[in-house]
């Protein structure tokens, strides 16, 4: 029975982890879905938008999950800026190295880490809400139940939203023209100009939406983690592994791919150790890029189309 | 005329008093990790060298000379470290080396600074073997981690009694070391050690692994971690209703201010060793802490207190060498014996360790949100807590 609990527990923590890790690596797919670019400076801009919501705490008392409110609109307009001033002159100079966009954001991250050790300092910080403990029990419900399981609240909404911005990009993007704009522009860039379609526009719209996306997903974040300038590699790498394993540019690809990392995780930690945990994330990894190139997704497709 | 040849004036003023300040200074520069991870306890010691920088030059200097300090940022990265410390050794031909924090760092600036026959004085690295490599050169203030939980033993072995433990601990030199020790410590104690489990630095959820160790019910869960892991332990284990006897946390992580207000009600009863409180009874430690509270606003812990002493130790070794050579300021080092903000301080060859300063180390307890020092009885500001309530209980 203690086992039962131990391994309830664990996919337990492993499914909330999972849905956090989606949230994280959701934008970055779908800036590589349109644009063809891994952004490596996706950390670094959940970072940003961490501190836009630890401010925010700090300074107005704003809750971090309303501050979700004032940091996507906020890492839109960054994101925007971004694809458009740095980016797409990036793409148009010839160059020896084919995939320069990408070493830009490299680029982009390291400044924007930089910065904000300069501003910020390099000191922890972290937004201590009142219901940062709240946490549910199953032998509060059911009194003689045998084992105890717990959910945190926090996990639990980062979970939800992760959820629910999959469903919102799923529809915006096969529901509404812009939405079919951008799967244009991913698919064929040139028939899409010929299509009368803004593929600047959308560019820049997919990066603002991605980044956006990461500003959701720190400022639910924040509350069950902590903040310092150096924090975004670590989570770019996660987003990185998530995208090469939901397939390149899938949402609902992530998502999964997410929830498999999570558990694979939160399994490795119980039944070998912690301490292997990373090696298990990147045993992943490779094993996707060599067994399954186009990732969860090109078994979803492979499902839908029979073949 | 007049105003070409008082510019003229104004400039050589200018030259002369520039060399002439230049000859009475002792430039001294310090590697540490001002960036990246580490970057917060690399802040403590800058701000803590910098107050005694500012209570030597008031004083007079060392021999008269003004200490002027530069630090180096080495990231916590020991190849750079390595390389600053070639640079000050080899270019700036700087006759001693203070400074460094991470344990790695420390090790690899011992080792350049033993083969160039340069003085290193190790200010808070905990590793153990970096003072049991036989190196004639290399000193340490801080006791090293087999060291660091003296006081939390002799507390578990008087006031908990325990008969199992569970030991967590980060990957790194610093979390392995001390997590080894703990291990040897228990088992003399005749504890049995039911879990040793390393976890990188940095995660995010540590849930799985807590639902292994509230499995096997221990009576001691000790945990080796920094500031920020150390605190979201303590939350995942509120979380989990992990019960034990005793949560204890080996120094660093859990004993400075930062644990409590990010842990909050989850770090209550929480013990930690430590090498020093701002509620010590050494001469100038109250009077350093108070002044570092008025800038900063908060409390240091440990790790500045120790850069902060460090300075003064190098200021005696000083003034006692007969040259500023290295080999003279290395015997000087040697013939330390005096008080700091830190504890006594001397550096003796024993158990192993060379050029080591042993301190008596204390144990503090989280009690309605403030860290208190309860062992050994006779430093102690507050009477312990134990046993303490199961989580179900609380509140």
């Amino acid at each position: 029975m203690v086992q039962l609990e131990v391994f309830l527990q664990t996919l337990v923590s492993g499914l909330l982890l999972g849905g956090l890790y989606a949230l994280i690596g959701l934008g970055m797919t779908l800036i590589m879905g349109v644009m063809k670019i891994i952004n490596l400076a996706h950390g670094e801009l959940m970072m940003v938008a961490m501190y836009i919501a630890y401010w925010l705490f700090t300074l107005l008392g704003i809750d971090p999950y309303l501050a979700v409110f004032i940091a996507s609109p906020a890492l839109f307009i960054l994101g925007v800026l971004i694809q458009k001033y740095l980016i797409t002159p990036v793409i148009k100079v010839e160059s020896i190295l084919p995939e320069n966009q990408v070493i830009l954001t490299v680029g982009i991250g390291m400044v924007l880490a930089s910065l904000a050790t300069v501003f910020f300092k390099s000191d922890y910080r972290s937004t201590p809400v009142d219901y940062a403990s709240v946490t549910w029990y199953l032998t509060d419900y059911w009194a003689n139940s045998p084992i105890e399981l717990s959910i945190s609240l926090l996990w639990a909404v980062s979970f939800f939203f992760s959820i629910m911005i999959t469903i919102a990009m799923w529809f915006f993007l096969s529901r509404t023209d812009i939405g079919k704009s951008i799967r244009a522009t991913s698919q064929d860039s040139d028939a899409a100009i010929l299509m009368g379609i803004n593929v600047n526009r959308m560019r820049s719209l997919s990066f603002g939406l991605g980044a956006a996306i990461v500003a959701a997903a720190g400022c639910l974040f924040i509350p069950l983690y902590y903040l310092y300038p150096a924090l975004g590699g670590q989570f770019t790498l996660i987003a990185f592994v998530i995208t090469i394993l939901g397939g390149l540019g899938s949402n609902v690809g992530a998502i999964i791919g997410g929830l498999v990392l999570g558990v694979f995780e939160s399994m490795t930690s119980t039944y070998i150790g912690m301490g292997w945990a990373p090696v298990g994330r990147f045993s992943i990894f490779i094993a996707a890029l060599i067994f399954l190139p186009g990732g969860i997704a090109s078994l979803l497709h492979r499902r839908r189309f029979g073949k | 005329m007049r105003k070409t040849l008082s510019i003229t004036f104004t400039f050589l003023f200018l030259v002369f008093s520039t060399m002439f300040v230049y000859a009475e200074d002792f430039n001294l520069t310090i590697p540490l990790p001002l960036t990246g991870t580490q970057a917060k306890f690399g802040d403590i010691q800058k701000r803590s060298y910098e107050i005694a920088q500012a209570e030597i030059n008031a004083a007079g200097g060392i021999k008269g000379k003004k200490l002027v300090l530069t630090f180096e940022d080495s990231g916590a990265k020991p190849e750079i470290a390595r390389g600053i410390v070639e640079k000050l050794i080899d270019v700036q031909k700087q006759p001693l080396i203070v400074g460094e924090y991470t344990s790695s760092c420390a090790k690899a600036v011992a080792a350049v600074s033993e083969e160039r026959k340069t003085p290193y004085l190790v200010v808070v690295s905990g590793a153990d073997d970096i003072t049991q490599q036989n190196y004639k050169y290399v000193f340490r203030l801080n006791p090293p981690n087999a060291y660091y939980a003296s006081g939390l033993i002799g507390f578990m072995k008087e006031v908990v009694k325990p008969k199992t433990i569970a030991i967590l601990h980060e990957s790194s030199d610093f979390g392995t070391s001390g997590a080894d020790e703990m291990e040897k410590h228990a088992k003399a104690l005749g504890m049995k050690v039911l879990m040793k489990e390393k976890y990188e630095k940095g995660a995010v959820d540590f849930k799985p692994i807590l639902t292994k160790v509230k499995s096997m019910r221990p009576d001691v869960v000790y945990m080796v971690s920094y500031v920020m892991d150390a605190a979201l332990l303590m939350r995942q284990i509120k979380e989990l209703r992990l019960d034990a006897k005793l949560f204890a946390g080996g120094a660093a992580g859990f004993a400075i201010p930062e644990f409590v207000d990010n842990a909050k009600d989850a770090s209550e009863y929480v013990v930690t060793s430590t090498l020093w409180s701002p509620q010590v009874k050494y001469a100038g430690a109250k009077a350093y802490a108070d002044k570092y509270k008025r800038t900063y606003g908060d409390y240091p812990s440990y790790h500045g207190a120790a850069a902060y002493s460090a300075l003064f130790v190098v200021k005696n070794a000083l003034e006692r060498a007969k040259t500023w050579k290295q080999d003279d300021i290395r015997d000087a080092l040697k013939a330390t014996k005096m008080q700091t903000a830190f504890g006594n301080v001397a550096f003796v060859d024993q158990n192993g360790y060379q050029n080591q300063n042993f301190l008596e180390t204390l144990v503090l307890q989280v009690i309605k949100g403030n860290h208190e020092t309860i062992w050994p009885k006779h430093t102690a500001s507050a009477p312990y807590l134990y046993p303490i309530p199961r989580w179900k209980d609380r509140k």
